[in-house]
């Protein structure tokens, strides 16, 4: 491989997108005009926002009780009240208070006639109300007879409502003293509903969204109440019904009035509870009455941790989609695009290497994929201070601070998008590279697209945090670490050490990505396929019609995707009949419910799938009588790994998660004492010992081993034999074991090995789960093993002399002679 | 130069099942000779001249290029070749020189010897009017050249045409065919695909007739005239075909 063609194409490719206009409003113009555009529109939206406060009515203000609840000038409720003071500004309060009161008297009157377009109001000047006070710009460009009138026409509403109101409240006591079913009753109640929905309309037409009643005399009452509680007299104590209460009206079907009544409700709640304190103050009550435990919180976080808060989980959000969007148009243009321009034939003929021409696309796409989520988040963040700057943070503060993060954790973003960027740079060039044309290509990329934006989401929950497992899952490491290294510097120190495994499997992923890229380039189904119609019919014919020995790769592929489903749809199933066990008998029901697991969901597809689709059952399960060396090693190799794989899970306990409840309970079966030790044999040994053979070294390496390398085909079967067990635990333990187990049955030409060893394998992993109990009465086990915290392990020198057979016995396993089937050679 | 013996491709196919697009496959090309391989559409020239240029492996028998297997050493083969087709790939946002030079470098071209190249190139093929146009704005006479031009950068001895003038006017074809023409006089040895009688008979010292993956016939022109009774090319060629149609039988052997 030559650096000079990667760099050639490399650069050719690059000028080209360059010359793209297309691409470079995408990565360039759409990013820095986009978010700029976006924040202005916000700007704008919030102006609109803020330029019209709900209007909240408020009758009998001059009834309300000490301390004042509304400022000075009566058309705010005081600053005090809210969390925020700005959100005084958020309501714009109408009283029927005002310093002309007379004149509000004589309007009063007017109202009571129904007759709104009354000359006298309308003529009324109410100077303050509008010019004399400091009142938003809104109200103030409007004309001052306008407002007014709008104002009584509101009161007017308002005092509609409240006589309804004491009609209901009248009819609902008369309710209440007739008999119910009565036809008396059942008029009132006709009367109550239409009552309502009189008050609901004119309620509607008003333009209020929120209305407040304060009751005639409730100042005064208060004022008794207090009194009276202070020298906690009974005398004068009021029914509780009887009580006088304000009332407040709102529809929280619309979302105004739910708004305006949501800050409502805060001022009034903090206020009743001033009124609360000054009650108790008065009563000589310690202030703290009402809160009788009165914790004391203490919130440890800085300030510029608090930033790093938002920023720590928009950034790594924000990193994933632009990188991934950043390598798709560019991927499909180099890959597809090329193909279908009729421009990848002639470069093909070049004598460019594959590796040289896939490398080069590769590293155009890594660059668009890096500058776009550069541009991306570097025009974002800057949008964002500058409308905070402009705009003051009090309306965000609810979300955090958004102040600057420091630049070294900015750093780490510019560190994290490479392998971000070179994941989906490898990926979405060998999907562009497979398709046929752009709109192929497309088609192939969006579920990557989906399946990113699944994990970003995972990710953006401040629940989950990077762990070593999750440092090895492709997208969720680097993203998980980068949030983890937003948050702050003492995070960052801890979290250093993730950058090892978190880069090299990126790293990693990246490189198989570009493989499987360089692979489609091999292939010449792939380089020149025809636009074909896909008949199923015919394709059905042509699988049963032209039959081979054993299956291919496709049908290996299947084989294992049925059994992954089958497990999925089955799971409700099973945990239900698990649930439903009698309690003593559960231990007996999983075992049921295991050995169905394996026959009908493991066993069966493959089975089934070898005989329809295969001419030879034999080749394809290698039923075959090995030679006797291979029986010994089916017998002994699982002995010596045992301790090993025993001793790899303890030494690697901290990297996984907990087990989940069900796979202990599962585990907890093993040392179930009610179940015949032969029925555990059965189902945790004998039945996975044939069923999972039958499926992963059976139909599923076939399969595999048709695309001629053996090596592949046992590394892919052992790794898919892994992921099949689910646990984090069980998937690497099972790894292995498929590696070892796939080797066996390829160089013997036989399945029944595999299926002694990994009977062995089980029963040994029983017996293990039982060694607490059997290790009293014992003396073997005695000298063996030790308990620790993980409970029992083996000595240190079994394990080292376990190793060492191991290793021998390993060795003597590479270096045999390989099964040839020459019909299959054919 | 180039040398095929038994050559065969299959694919697999859902409705057909094994596909042979090339059955055992046997011809030459001796340096400063034009072969033609002439036959309908779907006859398999195209197949051939692919394995021949490597993108495509042959499933049976064996393909040498300039002394290089094109199965074991596709680079070496890929090196010593130069292959158009009617297809001229070329890129929309590149102009005519740059792309050349960027051929010219693939090639390994060292950077003095490629200037004086291109400029030779550029002059011969009367190119250096459209030196700076884009391939998005070039006529398919102009894609034409380039494509020749880039075939040519690094003076392969071998050169493949596949249907080169497919979708060209008169005039820019008689062109090409002087082109081509002068490159057999430097002594390269060309292969040329068709399906044009007329073209053959103009340009080739020697023709193939292939159809459905065989070659019916082979010779120089006099020789298929005599061999089947035929004096006019056009009319050869369908007896030849229509036989094959008839009978099966091909007419390698004399």
């Amino acid at each position: 491989m030559s650096w000079r063609n990667i760099r050639l194409i490399f650069q050719r490719e690059t000028g080209d997108q360059l010359r793209d206009r297309r691409t470079l409003f995408m990565v360039v113009v759409l990013p820095l005009l986009l978010y700029p555009a976006l924040g202005l529109g916000m700007l704008q939206m919030s102006l609109l926002f803020s330029e019209q406060p709900r209007t909240v009515v408020m009758l009998g203000a001059d009834h309300l009780p000490e301390p004042p609840l509304l400022n000075e000038t009566g058309n705010r409720i005081a600053e005090q009240w809210f969390t925020l003071p700005s959100d005084t500004e958020t309501l714009n309060i109408v009283t029927d208070v005002d310093p002309t009161a007379a004149k509000e008297e004589s309007a009063e009157t007017d109202t009571d006639d129904e007759n709104t377009d009354a000359p006298s109001e309308t003529e009324v000047p109410f100077p303050d109300a509008a010019g004399g006070v400091d009142v938003d710009e809104a109200t103030a460009e409007t004309a001052p007879d306008e407002a007014e009138e709008e104002r009584q026409v509101q009161l007017l509403a308002a005092r509609e409502i409240r006589t309804r109101l004491t009609q209901l409240a009248d009819l609902r006591k008369k309710q209440a003293t007739l008999p119910e079913e009565s036809p008396q009753a059942a008029e009132v109640v006709s009367q109550i509903d239409s009552l309502l929905s009189e008050i609901s309309e004119l309620f509607a037409a008003s333009n209020i969204q929120v209305l407040i009643i304060i009751p005639e005399g409730f100042a005064a009452y208060m004022e008794a109440e207090n009194e009276r509680l202070a020298t906690r007299s009974n005398e004068g104590a009021i029914a509780p019904e009887d009580r006088l209460r304000p009332t407040i009206i709102r529809n929280s079907a619309n979302e105004k009035s739910l708004i305006a009544y949501g800050r409502v409700r805060e001022a009034l709640d903090s206020w009743e509870q001033a009124i609360l304190n000054q009650r108790l103050e008065m009563a000589n009550l310690p202030a703290d009455l009402t809160r009788p435990v009165n914790a004391d919180r203490l919130d440890l976080a800085k300030e510029e941790e608090l930033a790093a808060n938002v920023w720590s989980r928009l950034f790594p959000a924000m990193l994933i989609i632009m990188a991934m969007t950043g390598a798709f148009h560019p991927a499909i243009d180099l890959g597809a695009g090329e193909k279908e321009r009729g421009t990848m034939e002639t470069l093909l003929i070049s004598p460019a290497l594959r590796g040289e021409i896939v490398i080069g696309k590769f590293l155009t796409v890594l660059l668009f994929s890096l500058v776009t989520a550069m541009l991306n988040l570097a025009s974002m963040g800057m949008t964002g201070l500058h409308i905070l700057n402009s705009a003051g943070g009090g309306s965000l503060q609810g979300l955090g601070d958004f102040s600057v993060p420091p630049v070294a954790q900015l750093m780490w973003v510019a560190v994290m998008a490479v392998p971000l960027a070179s994941l989906f740079a490898s990926l979405s060039l060998a999907f562009a590279l497979f398709a046929r044309s752009s709109k192929e290509g497309q088609y192939y990329l969006t579920p990557l697209l989906t399946v990113t934006l699944g994990l970003t989401v995972f990710c953006l929950s401040p629940a989950v945090e990077i762990t070593p497992f999750y440092s090895l899952v492709p997208v969720m490491g680097p993203a998980l670490l980068l949030k983890g290294l937003l948050l702050g510097e003492a995070a960052a120190s801890n979290l250093s050490w993730y950058l090892i495994p978190v880069l090299t499997t990126s790293l990693i992923y990246s490189g198989l990505g570009l493989y499987w890229a360089m692979d489609q380039f091999q292939r010449e189904d792939v380089l020149f396929r025809e636009s074909e119609r896909f008949d199923l019919r015919l394709w059905v014919r042509h699988l049963f019609r032209d039959k081979e020995a054993t299956p291919n790769f496709s049908e290996a592929v299947f084989c294992f995707v049925l059994v992954m489903l089958l497990q999925f749809a089955m799971l409700n199933v099973f945990s239900g009949a698990l649930n439903s066990a009698p309690p003593g008998e559960q231990g007996m029901a999983m075992v049921k419910l295991l050995v169905i697991q394996q026959l009908a969901i493991i066993a069966s597809p493959a089975l089934f799938m070898g005989i329809l689709l295969t001419t030879s059952l034999k080749k394809t399960f290698q039923f075959r009588w090995p030679k006797a060396k291979f029986w010994l090693l089916g017998l002994t190799l699982p002995i010596v790994l045992h301790p090993l794989a025993v001793e790899l899970q303890q030494r690697l306990y901290w990297f996984f998660p907990k087990l989940p409840a069900h796979a202990q309970a599962a585990l907890a079966t093993l040392g179930d004492s009610s179940i015949p030790w032969y029925v555990i044999l059965l189902a945790f040994a004998l039945a996975p010992a044939i069923c999972e053979e039958l499926a992963f070294r059976g139909l599923i390496m076939s399969g595999f081993r048709r695309k001629g390398r053996d090596g592949l085909a046992i590394v892919f079967s052992g790794i898919l034999f892994g992921v099949m067990h689910m646990i984090p635990q069980q998937v690497f333990n099972a790894s292995l074991l498929g590696l070892v187990l796939g080797l066996l049955a390829v160089k013997s030409g036989s399945i029944f090995p595999a299926m002694l060893f990994h009977f062995v394998n089980n029963a040994l992993g029983v017996l293990h789960g039982n060694y607490a109990a059997m290790r009293e009465n014992s003396p073997l086990l005695q000298q063996t093993t030790i308990v620790s915290e993980f409970g029992v392990q083996y000595s240190g020198w079994v394990v080292l002399l376990a190793l060492v057979i191991a290793i021998g016995l390993l060795t003597w396993l590479f270096r045999s002679e390989k099964y040839v089937d020459a019909e299959l050679q054919e | 130069m180039i040398d095929v013996r038994h050559l065969s491709k299959y694919f697999d196919d859902l409705r057909l099942g094994r596909v042979y697009a090339l059955k055992d496959v046997t011809f030459d090309v001796q340096p400063g000779e034009i072969f033609g391989l002439l036959g309908p559409n779907g006859a398999g020239k195209t197949t051939c001249l692919r394995i021949l240029s490597t993108v495509l492996r042959p499933s049976e028998g064996h393909a040498e290029v300039a002394g290089f297997d094109v199965s074991s050493h596709p680079t070496q083969v890929r090196q010593n070749i130069g292959f158009m087709s009617g297809n001229t790939g070329i890129y929309d946002r590149m102009t005519a020189w740059e792309l050349v030079e960027y051929y010219g470098r693939l090639y390994g071209l060292p950077e003095d010897l490629l200037q004086q190249r291109l400029a030779e190139v550029f002059e011969t093929l009367q190119m250096d009017d459209i030196r700076d146009v884009l391939g998005a704005k070039m006529s398919t006479g102009m894609k034409q050249k380039v494509s020749i031009a880039r075939t040519i950068i690094h003076d392969p001895p071998v050169l493949i045409f596949d249907e080169p003038t497919s979708g060209l006017d008169v005039l820019v074809a008689r062109a090409l065919l002087k082109a081509i023409e002068s490159l057999r006089s430097q002594g390269k040895s060309i292969i040329f695909s068709t399906h044009i009688m007329r073209e053959v008979e103009r340009l080739c010292d020697r023709i193939a007739i292939i159809h459905k993956g065989h070659i019916l016939t082979m010779g120089t022109i006099e020789e298929l005239g005599e061999k089947h009774n035929q004096p006019d090319t056009e009319e050869l060629f369908f007896d030849v075909i229509s036989k094959y149609e008839q009978t099966g039988e091909t007419m390698t052997s004399p």
